[in-house]
């Protein structure tokens, strides 16, 4: 696995030779580890009937895990009560609409769903900047776009393997770096709040930011190897 | 495409996130059109957006959250064939100004308004282009002809570059097609194009430019940057 994250990972910074003593290959996967790859399977499980059989059991067993998480996030990234629980609501119906697309080989269930979240809370955000009916599905849009939408084939090795490597790296990353990381995706903030909330100058949250996925990256390259 | 210069990790970590405004994000995905390295590192950034979804603390549902998404699914016409998870946008690009031959629009522009090429001085044309709805900053193309210089100039904002076709040094480096170029307000340059072959490329300009010489600044108050 460690290969295939390698060769997914960009080339300067993979060929960067430096080392941190915290990603050394002693790594020890915690005990739960086992149970959430378990129950991601589980999860896919459910994904397969709700695209197959249009099973609405299977569909509520995701709803119980996804949807507090879904509204979790959208609280935490400022939108209100009443908004938050729309949006998670969407984000659930289109879960259902387009659960025969998902494909466990090109990316982790929790990714695709986080995307269709943010994708919604983006459109919500520009509605509400446009005005009500003045709806304008023609309009360019980041997350259409093929490489942000799409995986390419040469892309996809492994992504949804990916978010296991992810999940251990994000552990040791140290606390001042996976605050930034935090804050980038999860709260209504650009960089330049963050650097406000901070008390940083902008320039200095952008190299944390960077210095964030360098490192991350080192420990994926770590993990597995 | 030999590619050596990269949008920056923040850049990536905000387009992952949805938090990158959209001319700027109409850049990087032009970039991530030709580079499968970045490709790569955007989707293991999605990954880490599914992270984090995964670890948000989970934040409780309305009363009856479930049998609301439930109805509302209900009330979904019944499908005849599954939807497809990220349709691309149909093709309905808009007449676009041609470009030097043997180069192709990059998928990206798909949904974006390009305008014809307009003559801004000797050898130097111009195109503005919209995304639709309003979005911060300017955008716009480029086409140089071969051996000509941009005058020299620095930006009270961000200004992105990405290469579409020929090449130019801007006395920092060489960039050649694929490159992605970040200069902020302490970059003060004058781009010269390469004589081999015309350049054309896609810009974004945060703030208004500040040219050196006052024809150059007249020119540049005329197109609106």
């Amino acid at each position: 696995m460690a290969m295939h994250i390698a060769q997914q990972l960009k080339g300067k910074q993979a060929r960067r030779e430096a080392w941190y003593p915290w990603a050394g290959g002693s790594y020890m996967a915690p005990v739960t580890d086992r149970a959430n790859m378990r129950n991601n399977d589980e999860l896919v499980g459910w994904m397969r009937a709700v695209a197959t059989r249009a099973d609405r059991q299977a569909f509520a067993a995701l709803f119980k895990h996804f949807a507090p998480r879904i509204k979790g996030y959208l609280v935490g990234s400022g939108s209100a009560g009443p908004l938050a629980e729309e949006l998670t609501q969407e984000t659930m119906v289109a879960l259902w609409r387009k659960a025969a697309s998902f494909d466990p080989q090109r990316a982790g269930l929790s990714t695709w769903i986080f995307t269709i979240a943010r994708n919604l809370r983006i459109d919500h955000q520009r509605h509400a900047a446009l005005g009500a009916g003045n709806d304008r599905p023609n309009d360019w849009d980041a997350d259409q776009q093929p490489a942000d939408a799409r995986a390419a084939p040469e892309d996809m090795v492994l992504l949804a393997q990916r978010a296991q490597g992810i999940q251990r790296a994000l552990r040791e990353l140290p606390d001042e770096q996976c605050r930034v990381l935090r804050m980038s995706y999860f709260e209504d903030q650009t960089h330049t709040d963050i650097a406000r909330e901070l008390g940083l100058p902008l320039g200095t949250v952008k190299s944390r930011i960077r210095l964030a996925v360098t490192q991350l990256r080192q420990l994926l390259d770590g993990i597995d190897s | 495409m030999n590619i050596q210069h990269h949008p920056s990790d923040d850049l990536l970590v905000a387009l992952a996130a949805g938090r990158l405004e959209s001319g700027q994000a109409l850049l990087v995905t032009v970039h991530l059109d030709g580079c499968s390295d970045c490709r790569a590192q955007l989707h293991t950034l999605q990954a880490l957006g599914g992270v984090l979804l995964d670890e948000v603390t989970p934040h409780s549902l309305a009363a009856e959250s479930l049998n609301r998404t439930l109805a509302r699914i209900s009330a979904i016409p019944v499908r005849t064939a599954p939807e497809s998870a990220a349709a691309p946008l149909a093709h309905r690009q808009s007449v676009r100004p041609e470009l030097p031959s043997g180069v192709d629009w990059p998928a990206s522009f798909n949904g974006c308004q390009v305008s014809r090429w307009h003559w801004m001085g000797p050898g130097m044309r111009w195109s503005r282009v919209q995304l639709g709805h309003a979005a911060r900053g300017n955008l716009f193309l480029l086409r140089i002809a071969p051996g000509c210089n941009l005058p020299r100039h620095t930006h009270s904002d961000l200004e992105l570059t990405q290469v579409l076709c020929g090449s130019f040094n801007d006395g920092r480096a060489f960039f050649g097609p694929g490159d992605f170029d970040a200069a902020d307000s302490s970059v003060h340059h004058q781009p010269i194009v390469q004589a081999d072959r015309e350049c054309v490329c896609l810009a974004y300009v945060g703030g208004p430019l500040r040219f050196d010489s006052r024809v150059a600044g007249l020119i540049g108050g005329w197109i609106g940057l």
